[in-house]
């Protein structure tokens, strides 16, 4: 006797709306406190970034300021050309120091980059970021659905030989460090047996723009570093995976599901969407060491991002870019994280009902 | 041994095989599990009839193999667990332990409404319960799948749940009795023809369980279902069941109707557990639990009576020959050689008069 009565569903709505808005007020709570944490972050980097430059050897402010003097600039003039380039002069008391380079900060003032003379710190940074964050986006994004894909199957076929293969290639390369994932990988496809080109993100000799040319040098040139990350990474991915579904295999509802003659595609989305879960609080861990990463993965490839660009500045002892790089990234790795713990917040109702 | 062949009877089995039987009839079912030391028998030459209109009470000690048993109805013994022998037949359905794929998939929670032990979590985590439900209702194929919404509602509505709100909830916002209950609407809103219950109230208080109960002896009523009951508490079998099997190492040692059964025990067993509860008369201090421990799959002697290391009354003969099932009474049947010949003792002196 199926029931014939009037669908009630439709008033089901009527009383959850209250349930319903305490959610998203959790949620909008939960998102404020995250942004204000980040923020206070990005200060406390900024702050910490400000004072080691000032407590760098030999004050790099003050020889900034004494070359200035010794090339014969009016002091007035050394002054005002030291300040444009570090946002602050190590003539004021410190406290004002601070104040001014916090002021400049805030209008997004990074200072002028010393080894590219007369350049802002700002401009260099911003045109080097796109190329970090499309590799490392793209390195998470290829180690995630690999790692994931084979943790899956690794779980499912635990008891098999293909799981155990799977679960080997995971330790083994959870085990290689980025650096040594990098040079390998470099050497194999570039030297070895050249099949990738080498260097800079596409090849001088298209234009760039809209056309296949460029584009297609864009991504052989990505190839290698984004696989660097991705196979840095991929063990990570797997390893986690695998433990997650093999937990969520034994969890009761998903026998349950069963039991009740829910559909394979049914079951395997509940399987799926919640061994998924936990991984979101990985993925934040994941990009901050990708970001870090690109130290290294960029100055193996010779890619202009801002890995190569912070190395680069610590070589030429260019300290306003070195800092300004350094907050990049460090921002960069901030707003990930708040990003992934947003997505969490989206996807688990257990999270969203919580206040804070 | 002395069984008399006219005494024979199958345990569990209320009806004579020759009429029309409507419900779920297990024959000669075994079930092993592969461990360490090879694959042992958890449930071992069970004979059971769940027949509609009749609510069964399974009672035994934890590890006895119920839940298994009832696993087995469904055919979803889990691994390293399996059938190897006999059968689970629904009437106008067939061998459901022959059956595969999308045919077995449409019995289960189609046919067979299955409330198990844990269903404090058998809900998906990540969904609304009026989502799952409607993930049922599409599963199995019903036309109009919000209609079942509908049920369901009135269902929990029945149980004393506030429907509009479990219904747009989460599994993390319901309490551990609402979990049950809303279980138990999992397994009727389809309407199942079978209603199996694994421990059904371990979750609840003594008010609630109580409540519940009687809700499902309603539906059990009004939809005619075969419902079995499964617990380790005698009192809830005392309450609900019109007939109560008793499982002890994966065999069943007795069956009868309640009544019958709580009153006349034949096995030793019954009557050590009916010992070891508080008498509903109320002396708790009259309980006496029950020796020994219950064994586990590695020492189920596999010849002899499993009961007799914890049986004030064994005799030789119990740790050699297998205790033929003889008929005690109007149906109501027991394993145990004392019950089979003349060397029987009766358990009181009044009886033997009388
Ligand atoms: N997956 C398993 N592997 C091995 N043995 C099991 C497994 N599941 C249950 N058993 C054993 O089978 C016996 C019966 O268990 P179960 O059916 O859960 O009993 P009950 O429901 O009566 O407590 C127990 O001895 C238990 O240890
Ligand atoms: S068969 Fe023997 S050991 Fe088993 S219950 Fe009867 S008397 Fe006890
Ligand atoms: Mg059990």
């Amino acid at each position: 006797m199926v029931p014939a009565s009037p669908p009630i569903a439709a008033q089901s709505t009527g009383r959850g709306a209250g349930a319903r808005r305490r959610r998203l007020k959790g949620v909008a709570r939960r998102l404020g406190a995250r942004i204000v944490a980040a923020l206070v972050m990005i200060w406390a980097v900024a702050t910490l970034t400000f004072f080691l430059v000032h407590a760098l050897p030999g004050n790099p402010v003050q020889v900034q300021y004494e070359t200035l003097i010794s090339h014969g600039v009016p002091p007035a003039q050394a002054l005002k050309e030291t300040r444009i380039i570090y946002g602050f002069v190590s003539h004021e008391p410190v406290v004002s120091q601070y104040g001014s380079y916090l002021w400049q900060l805030i209008h997004l003032n990074l200072g002028k980059s010393i080894s590219y003379s007369g350049v802002s710190v700002s401009h260099l940074v911003l045109s080097a970021a796109p190329w970090t964050v499309i590799l490392v986006l793209s390195g998470v994004l290829v180690s995630f659905l690999l790692g994931v894909l084979a943790g899956a199957v690794a779980a499912v076929r635990r008891t098999s030989k293909l799981g155990d293969l799977l679960s080997v290639s995971g330790s083994l390369l959870h085990g290689i460090p980025q650096f040594v994932m990098a040079v390998l990988l470099a050497y194999v496809f570039t030297t070895l047996l050249p099949v990738f080109p080498f260097g800079a993100p596409y090849n001088i000799t298209v234009t760039p723009g809209w056309n296949l040319g460029y584009i297609g040098s864009l991504v052989t040139h990505a190839v290698l570093p984004v696989f660097a990350y991705a196979l840095s990474s991929y063990g990570g991915w797997m390893l986690s995976m695998k433990s997650s579904v093999v937990s969520v295999l034994g969890d009761d509802f998903v026998l349950a599901a069963e039991l009740r003659g829910l559909k394979p595609l049914t079951q395997l989305r509940y399987v799926a969407r919640n061994a998924l879960l936990p991984l979101f609080t990985v993925l934040a861990l994941s990009i901050g060491f990708m970001f870090g990463g690109s130290i290294f993965i960029e100055d193996v490839f010779d890619y202009p991002g801002l890995g190569h660009l912070l190395l680069a500045s610590i070589s030429a002892r260019d300290y306003p870019l070195m800092s300004g790089t350094f907050l990049l990234i460090t921002v960069a790795v901030i707003l990930s994280n708040l990003l992934a713990d947003l997505l969490y917040t989206l996807i688990d109702p257990r999270v969203r009902g919580q206040a804070s | 041994m002395r069984r008399r062949p006219s005494r024979a009877a199958h345990l569990g089995s209320g009806a004579g095989d020759t009429e029309e039987f409507e419900g779920l009839r297990v024959r000669g079912l075994t079930i092993v599990y592969g461990t360490e030391a090879g694959e042992l028998a958890a449930v071992r030459q069970v004979d059971l009839d769940l027949q509609a209109g009749t609510i069964t009470g399974l009672v035994g000690e934890s590890g006895s193999g119920k839940s298994t048993l009832a696993l087995a109805m469904l055919n979803a013994v889990p691994s390293p667990g399996r059938i190897t022998a006999g059968s689970v037949t629904m009437s106008g359905i067939g061998d459901i332990t022959r059956l595969r794929g999308r045919a077995l998939r449409e019995v289960r929670g189609g046919v067979l409404g299955y409330v198990f032990q844990a269903s404090q979590n058998s809900l998906n985590p990540l969904k609304r319960v009026g989502a799952q439900l409607l993930d049922l209702a599409r599963s199995h194929g019903v036309p109009q799948p919000r209609l079942i919404l509908g049920e369901a509602q009135r269902l929990c509505e029945r149980m004393g749940l506030d429907a509009t709100r479990v219904l747009s909830s989460y599994q993390h916002e319901l309490s551990g009795g609402m979990r049950q209950r809303v279980g138990i609407v999992f397994a009727l809103v389809l309407n199942a023809k079978v209603l199996i219950l694994d421990e059904p109230t371990t979750a609840l208080d003594m008010l609630s369980q109580a409540a519940v109960l009687q809700v499902v002896r309603e539906i059990h009523a009004e939809r005619r279902l075969a419902t079995v009951v499964i617990t380790h508490d005698i009192a809830v079998v005392a309450e609900m069941a019109d007939r109560v099997v008793v499982t002890y190492a994966g065999r069943i040692v007795e069956s009868g109707a309640t009544g019958d059964v709580l009153r006349h025990a034949a096995h030793p067993y019954t009557r050590a557990l009916l010992r070891s509860i508080p008498r509903i008369s109320g002396d708790i201090s009259a309980a006496e639990p029950l020796p020994g421990r219950p064994p586990d799959l590695a020492s189920i002697p596999t010849v002899g009576c499993v009961f007799r290391a914890r049986c004030p009354l064994a005799l030789p003969i119990c740790s050699e020959v297998d205790p033929a099932t003889v008929s005690v009474g109007p149906g109501h049947a027991t394993a145990c050689h004392l019950a089979a010949g003349p060397l029987a003792v009766p358990e009181r002196t009044e009886e033997v008069a009388g």
